[in-house]
C-alpha cells in the first residue's frame, strides 16, 4: 500500500519525461497513487492512458516517501493488457528476444534489409516507428562463442540481448575486463531478462523468461558465483522485478549476489592499483558526456562507471543525469510513441551537445542508439572506454589472444560502432 | 552486498545536504551523498528566505533565541555561507540577486507580497512590482495560475493569455527551452499593445538556461520580465536543486539516489558505516564522518507517530513540544505551529546532543528550534547550517 | 418585501429536502430555507450508511423494519447515490454468542435477509478483515452519498416550482395571534433579510429543532449527542463492516467513494454548534475499528468530522445516545408549526412522507405520496459506481485526489446561487481527498474568478475561511503521513503564497 504515503508533492511529476511532452499522459502522480485510490474495486480496467508510461522509473527514484509510483503504474498496465487486446507492436516487442535471435542468425541479410524504406513501411504497418534505426544484428552473438574464460573469482556474466545479438564486441570486452582483474567468467546460455515482455504487458512471457534465468543463475549462485551484468535494465529486472512483481522463487538470493560490472570491478581494480602503487588504470584522451541511464538510477547503486572514469588519465567527463533519452527500451520504437521519443531524444541530446564533448557514453544500449542518433555523435559503452584505458595502461595484458587476433582481421564479423 | 568507502557520507539531498556535500567535495574529500528521493526544495519558490520576519536579516539573527541554529552557526558563518552560495550559483549559470542586509518583496500568484532575501535572476525584476504597470501573461489551460488573483489586488495591471499548445508547468518550461518557441513568444508579446511597465509570467521560463531566455525576451521586447513562483511542481525549485546537484557532480561527488538508510553501524562513539536499503539490494558505505541532512517532516528526517516524533536514520533524541494535542494551534494561519520547533539539538560543532557520536553532524531543517515558518528562514537556514556542519566536519577530517 | 407560499421548510438536510420533493410531487407550493449548504448538519456528518436495519433489529424492531423497506426503495430510486456494497456483521473472539443468536432471530423477524459466512469466506470477500474473526453475517447494508441525495431531492422541488434558499438563516418566525405565519431569513453573504409568509412552517432542522421551536414559542425535547468519525486515505474494504455486538463506539466502517469512514463516538452535548473533536475521540474510533480491520491501526487518516444526532429525549431517562430510539416523531404544535424529529438518513423519505401527510391534513389537501415510486431526477449526469470506471477519461483535472475536472467545477458553479468553495466541494467532491483541498481550492477559486462568479476582492478571504475550516477537521488526526502533507500545504500557503504575512 505504498500509495498511501503519497504527499501529492509533485516531485514525481517534475521527474516524468513523458508528461512533459505528451499531454495524453496525466503524469505519474495522477496515473499512480491518485488513480490507485479508484482502482481498489477490482473491476475491469478502463485507464487506457496508463500505456503512455515508458517505465523509465524516474518518478519512483525521485519519490522521497517510498511510493512505488512506477510499480503501481506498471501493475495497472499489466492488468489493462490482460483485459484488453494489445496492439501488434506490443506482441512484437515482448518477443524481442526471439526476433533478435532470428535477426542474428540471418544477420548479413537482415542488416541489409532493415534500413530499406520498404522494410520500414512494413514495420510501420505493424506499429513500429521508423526512427531511430533498429540496431544491426551480429551473427557471432555472444551465445555462439565460448562458455567460460579466465580464472579466479567465480563470476557468471548476464550479457542480456543487446550485447548478445547487437554488440557482442562490447560483451567480449566486458568479459575480458573481468578476466583481466582476476575473474573466472562463465557465460552460460541465457534468455531475455524479460523486461521487454513486462514493458509490453505480457506478464506470462516475462515470467517464463524469469523462471528460466533465475533457475540457471540460482545454480551458479549456490556454487559460489556472483552474477554480473552490464545492461542496467537487465540488472534492474534481475534484482528488482524477479523477486518483486514477477515473484520468482529464489530470486531474492540471486539479487543479493548480483552486481553491475563496474560496481563489481571497482574494488578489484582499486586493489590492483594499490598493490602496484598506481593511481591510474591507463590513459584515454577524450572528453565525454556521460549520460546516466534511467534504469541505472533506478538500481540505486550510484553511478559506478564514474568510479572507473576517475581512474583514467586524460579523460574528462561530464555526468548528465537530468534527462531520459526517450527510447526507454522498446517504448520509443513504437509508432504510437514516436513523437514523444523524438522530443525527449532531442532534449537529452541537446544536453549532451551543450557539454561540448566529442563523445556520448552510456551504459544502456537503447540510450546509445537514441543519443547517437539525435546528438549525431559516436555513442559508446563505458566498457569500451575502460577497456581502451586498460589495454593501453600499466595493467594491460600485452599478449593478445588468438581470438582477438582473428577478430581484428575481420572487424565486420566481430561488429562494432559503424 | 556492495561496499563503498568514503571520507564523508552525507545523508539527505536537500539544500542543506547539497551545500555540505559541495563544500566537502570541493575540498577534495571523497564525498558521497545518499538521498531517498528528490528534496522539498524542488517544490519551493527557489527563493532563499534568510529571515523574512526581520527587515534586515543579518541584524535579525542576533535577535533570535540563543538555541536557534543561526545563532549556533554565528552571523559570520551565515554570511560566508550565503556569499559562497551566490558565487556558486553564478558559476552554475543560475545567478541569484539580493542583499543580505535587506529583504525584498516579490509578487506571489495570489497578488500578495512574499518577503524573501535572495531571488533567482528570473525574479529580480519582481522587486518593487507595485511601482509600475505589470502586464501579467498567463498560458491557456494552465491550472496552477489565475491572473485574476493578482489583477484584483493590484491596480496597475493587465492580462493576456498565450496559447502555448501545452498546459502543464513542466510542459511549458520544456517549450521555453527551445529557442524557436521563445522567439514565437516574443513575437506575440511584441504584437500586444501595452503601456510602459514590466511583464510578469508564471515561473516557466525554461529548465535549462532561464538566464538566456530572460535575456532573449528582454532584448526582443525591450521590457523587463519576471517570473511569479507557482504551486508545485515548481520550475525555479527544480532549477535550484539541479544547479546544486550538478555542482556536486562536477566536483567529483558520488550520488546514491533512491536510497533510504536501512541501518547504521556505530562503534566506540563513532558512526562506522550505513547500510543503504537500495531498491534492489542493500549496499554498505563506510566513511570517516557522516552528516545528517534528512530534513524535517516534509523531508522525511522526522516522522510523527501518534504520540511521539522519531528521527528516521539514527533514532536520535528528538526535541518535541509536548503531547500531540499541543503540536498545532487552532488557527491554521498562526505564524508557526509549535510542532515546527521539533528536531535534533546540536552542540556548537553541529553534532547531535546526547548520542555520543563524535563523527556525526546534523544540518538543515532537522535541527531543533529552527521554526522555519515562524522566522521564514527556509533555504537560508539550510545553506548556513549545511556550510557550518561541513566546516566542522572538515576540521574533524583534516 | 414579502413572499407568499403554502409551506416553509426550515432545514436543508435529507429530511427537509425530502419534504420539499414530496410537496413538489403533490403540487404544494413551498420554500426551503437552510442556514448553510445542503446536508450541513447531521445528514452530512453521518456514516453515509444505508442501513439494512440489522443494527437496530435486536433493540428496535420498528426502526429495523422501516430501514429494510426504505433500503429497498432507495436502491431503486437513487441508483447514483447508493453503492450496493453489502455489509458484514463480524463477531470477534469474546463477543457474545448469545447476542449473535438474538441478532439472527431478530433479523429474521424483521425481514432482513442474512447469510452466515465462515471466517475464510468472509476474508475472501474482505481480505483486510481481522483473520481472528469467528464468523460474519452478511446483510444488505449499502453506502449512500447524503449530499447527492439532498441535491437530487431539491432538484425535483426546484423543477416543480419549489424555492430553495441555502445560506439563509432563519432569524425570526413571524407569529400573528399565536400562529406561525412566516419567517424572516438572513442571507449569509449580503446580510439581506427576506420575509416569507406561509400557512405552515415545517421544522426539519434536526439538532437545531428545539432552537427553531423556541422561535415559535414551543419546545421539543431533544437529547443531543455528538458522534465523531474518521476518514481514511483510501478504501480498506469495499463492504460495510459492523461489529456483531450491542452498538458501541467505533463499530461501523463504511466504504464511501474512494475512502472509508469509521465511527462513531457518542458524547452528550448541550449545543449543536461549534463542535470540537478531541484527539482522544480519533484514537477511540481507530482503536475500535482496528479490531475489525487491523489496517486501521496503521493506515493514514485524512481527517475527522463530527455531527450531532437529532435524537428525541425519552421521557424521564438520561440514557446514552445510542439507546435512545432511532424512530422519528412528528409533532403538530397546533400553532402552524410542525416539527419532524429523530430518525435517521436511511428513513429520510419515509419521514418526509409522514410529515407531508400531516401537512396535507392541516392544509386540507388530498394527494397521495409518490416519492417511493419515482426515481430521483438529475441522476443521469452524475458519475456512478464502480469507482474505477471514472478513470476512463481524465481531462483537465483540477482536483487530482477526487478526479474533478475544470468543467465539473464550472458546471457546479453555474448551478450554484452563491460563491462558496464548500458548496463546490459538496457538489463535485473537490477537495475531499487526501490533500483536503490543499492544492485544488486555490484552483477552484481561480476558476470562479475567471467565470466572474466570485468577486476577486473577497476571494482571498473566502480561501482563508475555507482553509481555517478545513484545518479544524484535520487537526485532531495530525500525525504520520497526514502531518507531513499538512506541513507541505502549510508551506505552500505560507511560503509560496505568503498568506500568513498579514495579507488577505
Amino acid at each position: 500500500m505504498s500509495f498511501e504515503h503519497c504527499m501529492r508533492c509533485t516531485v514525481c511529476v517534475e521527474n516524468c519525461p513523458v508528461a512533459k511532452v505528451e499531454p495524453r499522459f496525466p503524469g505519474p502522480k495522477q496515473a499512480g497513487p491518485d488513480a490507485q485510490r479508484f482502482r481498489l474495486d477490482g473491476e475491469k480496467s478502463v485507464d487506457a492512458w496508463v500505456n503512455y508510461c515508458s517505465h523509465c522509473m524516474r518518478c519512483q527514484v525521485a519519490c522521497p516517501y517510498g511510493v512505488e509510483v512506477a510499480d503501481i503504474i506498471l501493475k495497472a498496465r499489466l492488468k489493462y493488457s490482460k483485459e484488453h487486446f494489445s496492439p501488434l507492436s506490443s506482441h512484437l516487442f515482448a518477443n524481442a528476444y526471439h526476433l533478435s535471435k532470428m535477426g542474428s542468425l540471418a544477420a548479413p541479410v537482415m542488416n541489409r534489409i532493415t534500413p530499406l524504406p520498404v522494410f520500414k513501411q512494413a514495420m510501420g504497418l505493424l506499429g513500429v516507428s521508423d526512427v531511430p534505426d533498429l540496431p544491426e544484428f551480429r551473427f557471432l552473438s555472444l551465445e555462439r562463442t565460448r562458455r567460460s574464460k579466465g580464472r579466479g573469482r567465480r563470476v557468471v556474466f548476464f550479457h542480456g540481448c543487446h550485447l548478445n545479438f547487437n554488440r557482442p564486441d562490447i560483451g567480449r570486452k566486458a568479459i575480458d575486463l573481468l578476466v583481466a582483474f582476476g575473474c573466472r567468467v562463465a557465460i552460460p546460455r541465457q534468455q531475455c531478462c524479460g523486461l521487454p515482455a513486462l514493458g509490453n504487458g505480457d506478464l506470462e512471457m516475462a515470467r517464463k523468461f524469469a523462471l528460466k534465468n533465475a533457475s540457471m543463475l540460482t545454480r551458479y549462485v549456490n556454487r559460489g558465483f556472483d552474477v554480473v551484468y552490464s545492461c542496467p535494465s537487465c540488472g534492474l529486472t534481475l534484482t528488482r522485478e524477479y523477486p518483486g512483481i514477477l515473484d520468482v522463487p529464489g530470486a531474492r538470493k540471486v539479487a543479493e549476489n548480483t552486481y553491475h560490472i563496474f560496481e563489481y570491478l571497482l574494488p578489484l581494480v582499486q586493489d590492483r592499483l594499490d598493490a602496484k602503487g598506481l593511481r591510474s588504470i591507463g590513459r584515454v584522451e577524450a572528453s565525454i558526456a556521460y549520460h546516466v541511464p534511467c534504469h541505472l538510477r533506478a538500481l540505486g547503486i550510484g553511478y559506478p562507471s564514474v568510479g572507473l572514469f576517475e581512474m583514467i588519465d586524460g579523460l574528462s567527463f561530464t555526468v548528465l543525469d537530468n534527462d531520459c533519452c526517450g527510447l526507454s527500451g522498446t517504448y520509443g520504437f513504437k509508432k504510437r510513441n514516436r513523437e514523444t521519443a523524438a522530443k525527449l531524444g532531442a532534449i537529452a541530446a541537446g544536453a549532451v551537445r551543450e557539454t561540448g564533448c566529442e563523445l556520448v557514453v552510456s551504459d544502456c544500449g537503447a540510450c546509445r542508439i537514441q543519443l547517437g542518433h539525435y546528438a549525431a555523435m559516436p555513442a559508446m559503452d563505458p566498457i569500451e572506454i575502460v577497456a581502451d584505458a586498460v589495454s593501453s595502461g600499466p595493467l594491460a595484458n600485452k599478449r593478445r589472444t588468438l581470438a582477438e587476433r582473428v577478430a581484428s582481421l575481420f572487424p565486420s564479423i566481430k561488429g562494432g560502432t559503424p | 552486498m556492495g561496499e563503498h568507502g568514503y571520507d564523508v557520507v552525507i545523508i539527505g539531498g536537500g539544500v542543506a545536504g547539497l551545500t555540505a556535500s559541495i563544500y566537502l567535495a570541493g575540498k577534495g574529500f571523497r564525498t558521497a551523498l545518499v538521498s531517498r528521493g528528490d528534496p522539498a526544495c524542488c517544490l519551493s519558490t527557489g527563493c532563499i528566505d534568510v529571515l523574512g520576519a526581520h527587515e534586515d536579516p543579518m541584524k535579525g539573527i542576533d535577535r533570535l533565541p540563543r538555541n536557534h541554529p543561526y545563532r549556533i552557526a554565528g552571523r559570520r558563518t551565515v554570511i560566508d555561507a550565503l556569499e559562497a552560495f551566490l558565487g556558486l550559483m553564478e558559476e552554475r549559470g543560475l545567478p541569484y540577486r539580493g542583499s543580505l542586509g535587506r529583504n525584498t518583496g516579490i509578487l506571489t500568484p495570489i497578488g500578495t507580497t512574499k518577503t524573501t532575501c535572495l531571488v533567482p535572476i528570473t525574479m529580480e525584476a519582481s522587486s518593487g512590482f507595485t511601482t509600475t504597470h505589470i502586464h501579467v501573461v498567463s498560458f491557456k489551460g494552465l491550472r496552477d495560475f489565475y491572473p485574476s488573483y493578482i489583477t484584483s489586488r493590484l491596480a496597475n495591471t493587465s492580462v493576456s493569455v498565450f496559447d502555448a499548445g501545452t498546459s502543464s508547468t513542466l510542459g511549458l518550461a520544456t517549450k521555453f527551452d527551445e529557442p524557436s518557441f521563445v522567439d514565437d513568444f516574443c513575437a506575440w508579446l511584441s504584437g500586444l499593445e501595452l503601456p510602459p511597465g514590466k511583464i510578469a509570467v508564471p515561473a516557466v521560463l525554461g529548465l535549462k538556461d532561464p538566464k538566456a531566455v530572460l535575456q532573449r525576451i528582454r532584448a526582443s521586447t525591450g521590457r523587463e520580465i519576471f517570473e511569479i513562483p507557482t504551486l508545485p511542481p515548481s520550475v525555479p525549485g527544480i532549477r535550484l536543486f539541479r544547479a546544486l546537484k550538478d555542482a556536486f557532480l562536477a566536483r567529483g561527488g558520488h550520488l546514491y539516489w533512491g536510497n533510504a538508510v536501512a541501518s547504521v553501524e556505530t562503534r566506540s562513539g563513532q558512526v562506522e558505516a550505513i547500510t543503504m536499503a537500495g531498491p534492489c539490494r542493500p549496499s554498505r558505505a563506510h566513511a570517516r564522518a557522516f552528516i545528517l541532512a534528512t530534513g524535517s517532516f516534509v523531508g522525511g528526517g522526522l516522522f510523527a507517530q501518534r504520540g511521539s516524533v522519531r528521527e528516521t536514520v539514527f533514532d536520535l533524541d528528538v526535541k518535541v513540544p509536548g503531547p500531540r494535542r499541543d503540536w498545532f494551534l487552532n488557527d491554521f494561519f498562526s505564524p508557526g505551529h509549535p510542532v515546527e520547533a521539533s528536531g535534533i539539538e546540536v552542540d556548537s560543532s553541529f553534532r547531535p546532543l546526547g548520542c555520543g557520536l563524535k563523527n556525526l553532524f546534523a544540518c538543515g531543517s532537522i535541527l531543533a528550534h529552527g521554526e522555519i515558518m515562524r522566522h521564514r528562514c527556509g533555504h537560508g537556514l539550510a545553506i548556513a547550517t549545511g556550510s557550518a556542519a561541513a566546516r566542522a566536519c572538515e576540521r574533524l577530517l583534516s | 418585501m414579502s413572499t407568499r407560499t403554502d409551506v416553509i421548510i426550515i432545514g436543508g438536510g435529507a429530511t427537509g429536502c425530502g419534504i420539499a420533493r414530496d410537496l413538489a410531487l403533490r403540487g404544494v407550493p413551498h420554500y426551503l430555507v437552510e442556514r448553510g449548504d445542503f446536508a450541513s448538519g447531521a445528514t452530512g456528518a453521518c456514516h453515509g450508511l444505508l442501513h439494512s436495519g440489522a443494527r437496530y433489529a435486536v433493540r428496535d424492531k420498528e426502526a429495523a423494519r422501516e430501514c429494510i423497506t426504505e433500503n429497498a426503495i432507495l436502491k431503486t430510486i437513487a441508483k447514483k447515490c447508493v453503492e450496493v456494497t453489502g455489509g458484514l456483521f463480524v463477531r470477534l473472539p469474546g463477543d457474545s454468542k448469545r447476542y449473535r443468536d438474538e441478532f439472527l432471530k431478530s433479523c429474521e423477524a424483521t425481514g432482513i435477509e442474512t447469510v452466515i459466512l465462515s471466517p475464510s469466506k468472509a476474508l475472501e470477500l474482505v481480505p483486510s478483515l481481522n483473520p481472528a474473526i469467528e464468523e460474519a453475517v452478511r446483510v444488505p447494508d449499502c453506502s449512500i452519498d447524503p449530499f447527492r441525495l439532498c441535491l437530487l431531492n431539491a432538484t425535483t422541488s426546484r423543477r416543480l416550482g419549489g424555492n430553495i434558499l441555502t445560506h439563509h438563516e432563519v432569524v425570526e418566525i413571524i407569529r400573528e395571534k399565536g400562529r406561525c405565519v412566516g419567517i424572516r431569513a438572513r442571507e449569509r453573504l449580503t446580510g439581506e433579510i427576506k420575509e416569507i409568509r406561509g400557512r405552515i412552517v415545517v421544522n426539519a432542522s434536526g439538532a437545531w429543532g428545539d432552537r427553531v421551536a423556541r422561535m415559535a414559542g414551543s419546545r421539543v425535547p431533544m437529547a443531543l449527542s455528538k458522534g465523531s468519525l474518521v476518514i481514511t486515505n483510501h478504501r480498506l474494504t469495499n463492504v460495510v463492516i459492523n461489529r456483531l455486538r450491542p452498538p458501541s463506539d467505533g463499530d461501523i466502517i463504511v466504504p464511501n467513494e474512494a475512502v472509508c469512514l469509521a465511527g462513531t463516538t457518542s458524547i452528550p452535548v448541550d449545543s449543536p454548534d461549534n463542535l470540537e473533536i478531541d484527539p482522544s475521540e480519533v484514537d477511540t474510533v481507530t482503536t475500535q475499528a482496528e479490531q475489525m480491520v487491523p489496517a486501521f491501526g496503521t493506515t493514514r487518516l485524512i481527517r475527522a468530522y463530527t455531527g450531532v444526532r437529532p435524537l428525541l429525549k425519552a421521557s424521564g431517562t438520561e440514557a446514552d445516545g445510542r439507546s435512545i430510539s432511532r424512530g422519528f416523531q412528528i409533532i403538530d404544535h397546533k400553532n402552524g408549526m410542525i416539527s419532524i424529529l429523530g430518525g435517521k438518513l436511511t428513513t429520510y423519505r419515509l419521514m418526509a412522507e409522514k410529515t407531508v401527510d400531516v401537512v396535507m391534513d392541516v392544509l386540507g389537501f388530498k394527494v397521495p405520496c409518490r416519492t417511493a415510486e419515482l426515481p430521483l431526477e438529475g441522476q443521469d449526469e452524475l458519475s456512478g459506481y464502480p469507482l474505477s470506471k471514472r478513470l476512463s477519461k481524465l481531462d483537465d483535472i483540477v482536483c487530482e485526489c477526487e478526479l474533478v475536472s475544470r468543467s465539473d467545477v464550472q458546471r457546479a458553479v453555474n448551478a450554484m446561487a452563491t460563491p462558496y468553495v464548500g458548496d463546490i466541494q459538496h457538489r463535485t467532491r473537490l477537495g475531499m481527498g487526501p490533500c483536503q483541498g490543499g492544492f485544488c481550492t486555490y484552483r477552484a477559486l481561480g476558476i470562479m474568478q475567471e467565470m466572474g462568479r466570485v468577486d476577486p476582492d473577497v476571494s482571498l478571504s473566502i480561501l482563508k475561511e475555507f482553509l481555517q475550516r478545513r484545518f479544524k477537521g484535520i487537526r485532531p488526526a495530525l500525525w504520520g503521513d497526514q502531518l507531513r502533507e499538512e506541513q507541505l500545504i502549510e508551506s505552500i500557503y505560507m511560503g509560496i503564497l505568503a498568506m500568513g504575512q498579514g495579507h488577505g
